[in-house]
């Protein structure tokens, strides 16, 4: 009797990492996290009213409203999105220690990465979602709004007596500020910081005993994240110190641990209407999955031996 | 290929020698939980060992299902090492006062946990349905396990420590906050899965639980074990025998004095009539009130 039903009790990993990570989506879901939903949709709605009056002429007429829309979407996405996926990620485990319940998982036939690997995809899932979602909305509020102001420029051009070229490289400009590839790359960029810190919650909630200490840190970590790239430079470019070896080595083993959040500045040149080459979010991914896998996998490593 | 006559004497259980020491701070000298601890379950078997709190039943537990790593011997499930992940694919764990998600339904609990252990479809709807029957949850299917009482939380931990129909089955504290109704329907639900040969190991500090379903105990004080055998061994008094009658008239006790008196080298230790033990009167008596 064992040999067969062996084979039928052993699944896949990935069909348990699967089982694990839906689960967790669930239990997201089921939190009612997506409240926020409502508020994101305040904001966008609201940043449609942050038109301040022009009257430098028909170039900048509206421009603002379509900046505004995007600054505030992305603000709020990267909030929400960082925000939860590490008060969610600091959540998961220690609920499932304090509850038991992760000894009746790893009582079963689960090996513990499938465990973290699981929690890991189940958080990002309910990101991916959320970002989609919001995407959606900011997208169709943008496009709505970018064909008005393209028309009350063209209308106040033609009134004007532009030359039609000037009109359409007017329109041209305009359309820029709308919902495009390298916005769309922009909330890419999003979703991969916010990867990389549920990623980073993961691991430090894998030897912190409360969810509180795991939260702190981990926006400790994110905010010198962002000046940790200015850091190094100053440290390295100041006087004797950026010359030896072993300070290069140690500013290289830095970068390699603490992740550099000033590449996601991208971002907010989205925002400013400039163009996000491919080549640019193809780096971007990279560095993005370097840091992700890294804190994953040293999280694994922390939590194999973990005794409960 | 194993020849079914080998695998059978594999035993379910094998614990050697198992010590386990726990980290208390820098200084101090580590906590000794469990020291020397052997236990073999054959096949079949209902084990239950009993001890104090702290003695180190649940340590055992623990170490046997490879949520710590014994300091020192080893264990092992069907011959599997514990500490391998296809050891714990022949065994099912409800742990001491288990909290289940939440957010899930019983039903939807059940399917979680069969999942995990890789069965899906029509087999696993099967199973859910056939599990919730037997811990006779039926009517709760549906409802939040969120809104579960302690007794049903038990009873559903049981079913999904038996969702892939494991030949082990460990039990920690099975019936610990459960009153006595909900405490003799796990009773006799591990009695359901001894006739099923399934082999369970429980741990309890309920003697009298532990007296009525297990037919081997060992007995674990401060990480040692200081008595293990048969449960009939253990507690028979071999020099003395029961017999108990029914309506024996003072006259044929009288007979009975005297013939043992007459028998050289018998005596009589005790008369009486014979008690029901509270819990039986109390089970009887809320029977009786039921509708």
């Amino acid at each position: 009797m064992s040999q067969t039903k062996h084979n039928r009790t052993k699944g896949s990993h990935a069909g348990r990492i699967l089982v694990i990570a839906t689960h967790t989506f669930t239990q997201l879901v089921r939190m009612k996290v997506f409240y926020f939903m409502g508020f994101f949709a305040v904001i966008v709605i609201a940043s449609n009213f942050f038109d301040l009056p022009q009257h430098e002429g028909p170039e900048s007429v509206g421009a603002n409203v379509l900046r505004s829309i995007k600054s505030w979407s992305l603000g709020a996405m990267t909030l929400f999105s960082v925000v939860l996926s590490v008060v969610a990620t600091a959540l998961l485990l220690p609920k499932d220690v304090e509850d038991r319940t992760l000894y009746t998982i790893l009582a079963k036939p689960v090996p513990r990465f499938d465990y973290l690997a699981g929690k890991l995809l189940g958080v990002l899932m309910l990101v991916f979602v959320s970002l989609a979602c919001m995407d959606l909305l900011m997208t169709a509020v943008l496009h709505i709004r970018t064909g008005m102001v393209v028309a009350q420029q063209a209308e106040m051009a033609a009134a004007m007596g532009w030359p039609q070229d000037a009109i359409d490289s007017l329109r041209s400009d305009t359309l820029a500020h709308g919902p495009n590839a390298a916005l769309q790359g922009a909330v890419f960029a999003v979703f991969l910081r916010a990867a990389i810190m549920a990623s980073l919650a993961l691991l430090i909630s894998t030897f912190s005993t409360s969810t509180l200490f795991t939260t702190i840190v981990s926006f400790l970590i994110y905010f010198i994240g962002h000046f940790q790239a200015d850091a190094r430079d100053v440290y390295l470019h100041a006087g004797q110190a950026g010359e030896g070896v072993f300070a290069r080595l140690a500013a290289l083993l830095l970068s390699l641990v603490l992740p550099d959040f000033q590449l996601f500045n991208v971002i907010d040149a989205v925002i400013e209407g400039q163009a996000l080459p491919l080549l640019a979010v193809g780096k971007l991914a990279l560095v993005g999955l370097y840091y992700a896998l890294f804190f994953a996998f040293v999280s694994w490593f922390i939590f194999a031996d973990k005794e409960f | 290929m194993v020849c079914p006559l080998m695998a059978e004497i594999i035993p379910a259980v094998e614990i050697r020698d198992l010590v386990k020491d726990f980290k208390t701070s820098f200084r101090r000298k580590p906590l000794r939980a469990v020291d020397g601890v052997s236990i073999r379950i054959m096949p079949g078997e209902v084990y239950g060992l009993i001890g104090p709190n702290g003695s180190g039943k649940s340590t055992t537990m623990k170490a046997l299902l490879g949520l710590v790593a014994p300091t020192s011997g080893n264990c092992a499930i069907f011959g599997k090492d514990s500490l391998k992940v296809d050891s714990r694919n022949e065994v099912g764990f409800l742990p001491e006062n288990p909290y289940f998600y939440k957010h899930l339904s019983g039903a939807e609990t059940l399917r979680f946990y069969g999942k995990l252990c890789g069965i899906g479809g029509k087999v696993l709807s099967e199973r859910i349905n056939e599990l919730l029957a037997l811990v006779d949850l039926e009517n709760a299917r549906d409802r939040r396990v969120g809104g579960y009482s302690k007794g049903m939380l038990q009873r559903i931990g049981l079913a999904q420590a038996l969702i892939q129909e494991p030949r082990l089955v460990i039990l920690d504290e099975p019936t610990a906050g459960v009153d006595p109704v909900g405490s003799r329907q796990i009773r006799d639900m591990i009695l359901t899965l001894r006739d099923r040969g399934i082999t369970v190991f429980l741990c309890s500090h309920l003697l009298e639980q532990v007296q009525e379903v297990c037919d081997h105990v060992g007995i674990i004080f401060q990480g040692h074990m200081i008595r293990e055998g048969r449960l009939e061994d253990l507690i028979s008094i071999e020099d003395q025998t029961d017999i108990v009658l029914r309506d024996a008239t003072p006259e044929l006790l009288e007979k009975i004095t005297a013939l043992v008196e007459n028998t050289p080298g018998a005596a009589i230790v005790r008369t009486g009539k014979p008690r029901t033990t509270l819990e039986r009167l109390f089970l009887r008596e809320i029977r009786e009130e039921e509708p």
